[in-house]
């Protein structure tokens, strides 16, 4: 072999090596079974594996698209004070224009009217500024608040559905995307997200407590077959992991009610012996004085806490547990980042709701306070609330508050002193960003934002199977003539664009891989269209070679010829191609981004196999001495 | 093996009657077009609902018309007998899947989609489904403020990617390539929605992604030979403009021919394979290939001819 052509074929090997390797997940996950999928989920090995997977969509799948708009014109109404006939007159007027103009934007046809009706807006929004012009950059970032408040809602409510990587994205400045794949029960979604948001205060139970429900539980489960088959894989890491707040920080060993200290015995023996006498702490870990749940356990312990059993040593102590909103990464003690969840033991009577917050707003803490710099939020309350709120802050110093937004606690800062007055600073923000949050989930029960369903798709589970076996079907069909035609029409050069063109759809599918790309129907349509495109570049090579041929050139100098002539042909037709797609994919949402993508990388990758791959196997030929004619 | 062997086709004396075909089907296209009031567009673009079902047995349109006449949604009565009711593909049980298209209803009831599927659901006992979840296919809400800016958003993606490539092509060759590459796609995109109108398919979201893509494998085409076109030039300078372009075209047919081949396989499985949703898609490729390939060679060259000459005198 030539030795010019080695890192040639050491580059072809790497490409192929790296697609392999990025489509083995996909091809893996096709495999299992449903049992086989829930009892990964159950050793928290699934959701990582599904990270490395071509994802459906939701027309393969089956599934809900939901698209929801903030109503503008009634939160703008909601906001106003002193509203009177000239007002609503004009709100109405911007709600036609919008009606017949849906483009158009909310806030300068606002302007435009109360220009024309004189309409002088400091009259209606006096705590937004004094002239037109503030007023509505004011309300425009009130508008946009209202998103976030909807935005922050859903995040935290979409896991209730139980579905698996649920999408939530903002589009433009007053749109939520929904996707959530293969949901059953398409009303209940709708009521989940439609409805308004709960937001409440819980005490959190003093540790003694937690640690004395823990050892209960524990006692519960233990010996029961069904948890150590749950547990069985799980790795408890009986280190402790390092938090911010070191000095607080209580050992694993006290947390947990152990009194021998584990952490100078093997690990190997204690991990055994842990989960068989605690198989429900064996999960958790200690973060200072709250409890951690690493997410891949979190599956498991959900289900722990479903338990009849355990169920009734909760209400025995009159507690619940309640997850964090989100997951936080850890350090953990040999060098790797962990992401672990919070579990918080609460009260099971919530002390205030959210009715009661009439503002909450971000800041940095004044000059000549102790949180001068630091982001802090002021929150504030009504008379009513305020009057309970001094109650139970004055009856629970010293212990956290959780601040829970449906279900889901958000924070749970301590309480320092008692609150007379309801206006209550909170602090402990990392940053000012993680004190906007907060604020937005503080604001989220006082002012629900008026939200509408635009557009909403349902794709029945039946059709998804149906296209994706047709999809499937199409696809091999489609290639097996073309790989057929081509050996016919072209024999051993053939079979050599054959090669390149199977390398070219697995190469297509391993960058869709790594890409997490969502794989459509339109998509498939789009994989089909780049076999038969892709074949391309090779037929106006081979057409090149054999006019070479005829001209009575070498095989060598055929080959050399036939690509050099070949390469700018195949780059100026194959640019326009990708501009198409490239402005599809700009212009396209869900399933005709699908397409685009996929057409986009097939026409990419085509090129790179044509020109590269399928020459480097023809110079290993041709390369040889002797070589007199050319199958082709 | 070749399928054409070496060419000498006249292909630039066949542009006259090339050129009354392309304008008979352009013209009876335009008319339905016309007729029709603009192509028929789907809820994607218009706005409404489209509800699809899954019978257990085999249904008649009609009773799923009577059914639908009286549909009484919280107190609200609609009649629905009148609209758009027909079969939906073919989901292994024939002639039992239904679909249902409705206009947008101003102040609809709240989960009016659902409670569409709710009234057929009773109406048919023993014909359906035990399962409600089984019971939709597909089911369907657009607005039609969602629909109006779709529009827009399909409009503006037609026209800023022919000005791309109008400038990619001008750049790479010269201006009146570009205009004689515009004039084929143009041609290719009237033909295909002329040809949907004719039929009644409706233009939905996927059906204008199929349209960028026959412009991109019209241009990919055209290109080739343009290229054969600009690097003959070069080579020689004694021939004549229309010589050349049609020694050009010789040269690369056999390349267009086995490409034009490949892929129409490709689509034309997709379209006998690919099932309901895609169907139309396919179609939409299927009249692109063919036409596409054809207009490359009938349209965009002799386009470039008449420039050239035009440009001389």
């Amino acid at each position: 072999m030539n030795s010019k052509l080695t890192p040639r074929f050491l580059i072809i090997g790497l490409v192929l090596t790296w697609a392999i390797w990025a489509i083995w997940p996909s091809f893996q996950y096709q495999r299992l079974t449903n049992s086989e999928k829930e009892s990964l989920r159950e050793e928290g090995k699934l959701e990582q594996l599904e990270s490395r997977i071509i994802k459906q969509g939701l027309d393969l799948k089956g599934g809900m698209y939901i698209v929801l708009e903030v109503d503008l014109p009634t939160l703008m109404e909601n906001l106003a004070i002193n509203k009177d006939g000239k007002f609503n007159q004009s709100v109405n007027n911007v709600r036609d224009q919008l009606a017949l103009k849906p483009e158009a934007d909310f806030f300068s046809l606002f302007s435009n009217v109360s220009i024309e009706n004189n309409l002088k807006l400091s009259r209606y929004y006096y705590d937004y500024g004094s002239s037109n012009d503030d007023i509505l950059s004011a309300l425009g970032e009130e508008s946009e608040d209202a998103i976030n408040r909807v935005l922050e809602i859903l995040q935290n409510r979409v896991d209730q559905f139980g579905v698996s990587e649920p999408t939530i994205q903002k589009q433009g400045n007053q749109r939520i995307i929904v996707e959530l794949a293969g949901i059953q029960d398409s009303e209940r979604a709708r009521s989940l997200l439609e409805s308004t948001a709960l937001l409440e205060f819980f005490i959190v139970k003093d540790i003694t407590t937690t640690n004395e429900l823990m050892i209960k539980i524990d006692q519960a489960l233990k010996g029961n077959e069904d948890i150590t088959e749950v547990t069985k894989d799980i790795q408890p890491e009986n280190s402790e992991v390092s938090t911010s707040d070191d000095d607080e920080t209580v050992s694993v060993s006290e947390l947990f009610g152990e009194s021998g200290d584990t952490t100078e015995t093997d690990p190997g023996v204690t991990n055994e012996n842990l989960i068989k006498d605690r198989p429900f702490s064996a999960m958790l870990r200690n973060l200072g004085n709250t409890i951690g749940v690493p997410s891949k356990n979190a599956y498991a312990v959900r289900k722990i806490l479903e338990r009849p059993e355990v169920e009734e040593k909760l209400a025995a102590v009159g507690g619940t547990f309640v997850f964090s909103h989100k997951a936080e990464d850890y350090p953990t003690a040999d060098g790797d980042v962990e992401s672990i969840f919070s579990l918080y033991l609460l009260e099971d009577q919530a002390e205030l709701t959210g009715g009661v917050v009439e503002e909450a707003k971000a800041n940095l803490g004044s000059q000549g306070t102790t949180s001068a710099g630091q982001p802090i939020v002021n929150l504030s309350m009504n008379s009513d609330g305020a009057r309970k709120w001094a109650i139970v802050t004055g009856s629970n110093v010293g212990r956290q508050v959780a601040i829970v937004l449906d279900k889901k606690v958000h924070m749970a800062p301590n309480i320092r002193e008692k609150i007379a007055g309801g206006g209550t600073l909170i602090e402990g923000f990392a940053n000012i960003d993680e004190a906007k949050d907060i604020a937005i989930v503080l604001r989220a029960g006082a002012l629900p934002a008026p939200v509408e369903i635009i557009e909403e798709k349902v794709v029945g589970p039946s059709l998804g199977a149906d296209s994706v076996r047709r999809g499937t079907q199409s696809v091999i069909i489609g290639l097996i003539l073309v790989l057929v035609f081509m050996l016919i029409y072209y024999r051993v050069s053939g079979s050599i664009a054959d090669f390149a063109l199977i390398w070219n759809i697995v190469l297509v599918l391993a960058v869709l891989a790594s890409l997490q790309a969502t794989l459509t129907l339109p998509g498939i349509a789009g994989l089909i269209l780049t076999v038969g495109m892709s074949i391309d570049a090779n037929v106006i090579i081979f057409e090149r070679i054999r006019e070479e041929l005829r001209k009575g050139k070498t095989p060598q100098a055929a080959v050399s010829g036939g690509y050099d002539r070949a390469l700018t042909t195949i780059i100026d037709a194959n640019v326009t191609t990708l501009i198409a797609s490239l402005v599809l994919w700009q212009f396209g949402t869900g399933p005709i981004k699908g397409f685009a993508t996929v057409l986009f990388w097939g026409i990419l990758i085509s090129m790179f196999t044509a020109i590269f791959v399928t020459r480097t196997i023809f110079n290993s030929f041709t390369g040889r001495k002797g070589l007199t004619k050319l199958s082709i | 093996m070749r399928i054409v062997k070496d060419t000498n086709i006249d292909f630039m004396r066949q542009r006259k009657l090339a050129l009354i075909l392309s304008a008979v089907v352009i013209f009876s296209g335009v008319t339905s077009l016309l007729i029709n009031g603009g192509p028929k567009l789907s809820i994607d673009f218009k706005g409404g609902t489209l509800v699809s079902v899954q019978f257990t047995e085999e249904m008649d349109i009609l009773a799923v018309r009577t059914a639908m006449d009286n549909v009484n949604i919280d107190g609200q009565v609609f009649d629905f007998s009148k609209e758009e009711i027909k079969h939906f593909g073919d989901l292994g049980a024939e002639l039992s899947a239904v679909l249902i298209r409705v206009p947008h209803i101003e102040d609809a009831p709240n989960n009016f989609a659902q409670k569409i599927v709710d009234h057929i659901y009773n109406a048919f006992p023993g014909k359906v489904p035990e399962n409600k979840t089984d019971f939709i296919i597909v089911k369907d809400t657009v607005s039609p403020k969602i629909g109006s800016e779709l529009s827009g958003k399909a409009v503006m993606a037609i026209i800023s990617s022919l000005g791309l490539i109008l400038l990619y092509i001008s750049i790479r060759f010269e201006f009146r390539f570009a205009l004689g590459a515009i004039a084929a796609l143009t041609h290719d995109v009237l033909i295909t929605l002329g040809i949907f109108s004719l039929l009644g398919y409706e233009i939905s979201l996927p059906i204008i992604a199929a349209f960028l893509t026959i412009v991109g494998y019209s241009l990919n085409d055209t290109i080739v030979i343009f290229d054969r076109i600009r690097e003959n030039i070069k080579l020689s300078k004694r021939d004549t403009y229309s010589e050349i372009v049609n020694r050009s075209m010789n040269e690369s047919l056999s390349r267009t021919i086995v490409t034009s081949l490949t892929t129409f396989i490709v689509v034309f499985i997709l379209w006998f394979f690919g099932g309901e949703v895609i169907h139309n898609f396919a179609l939409a490729m299927i009249i692109g290939v063919v036409v596409g390939t054809y207009s490359s060679i009938y349209i965009a060259s002799p386009i470039v001819i008449h420039l050239h000459d035009n440009a001389i005198k």
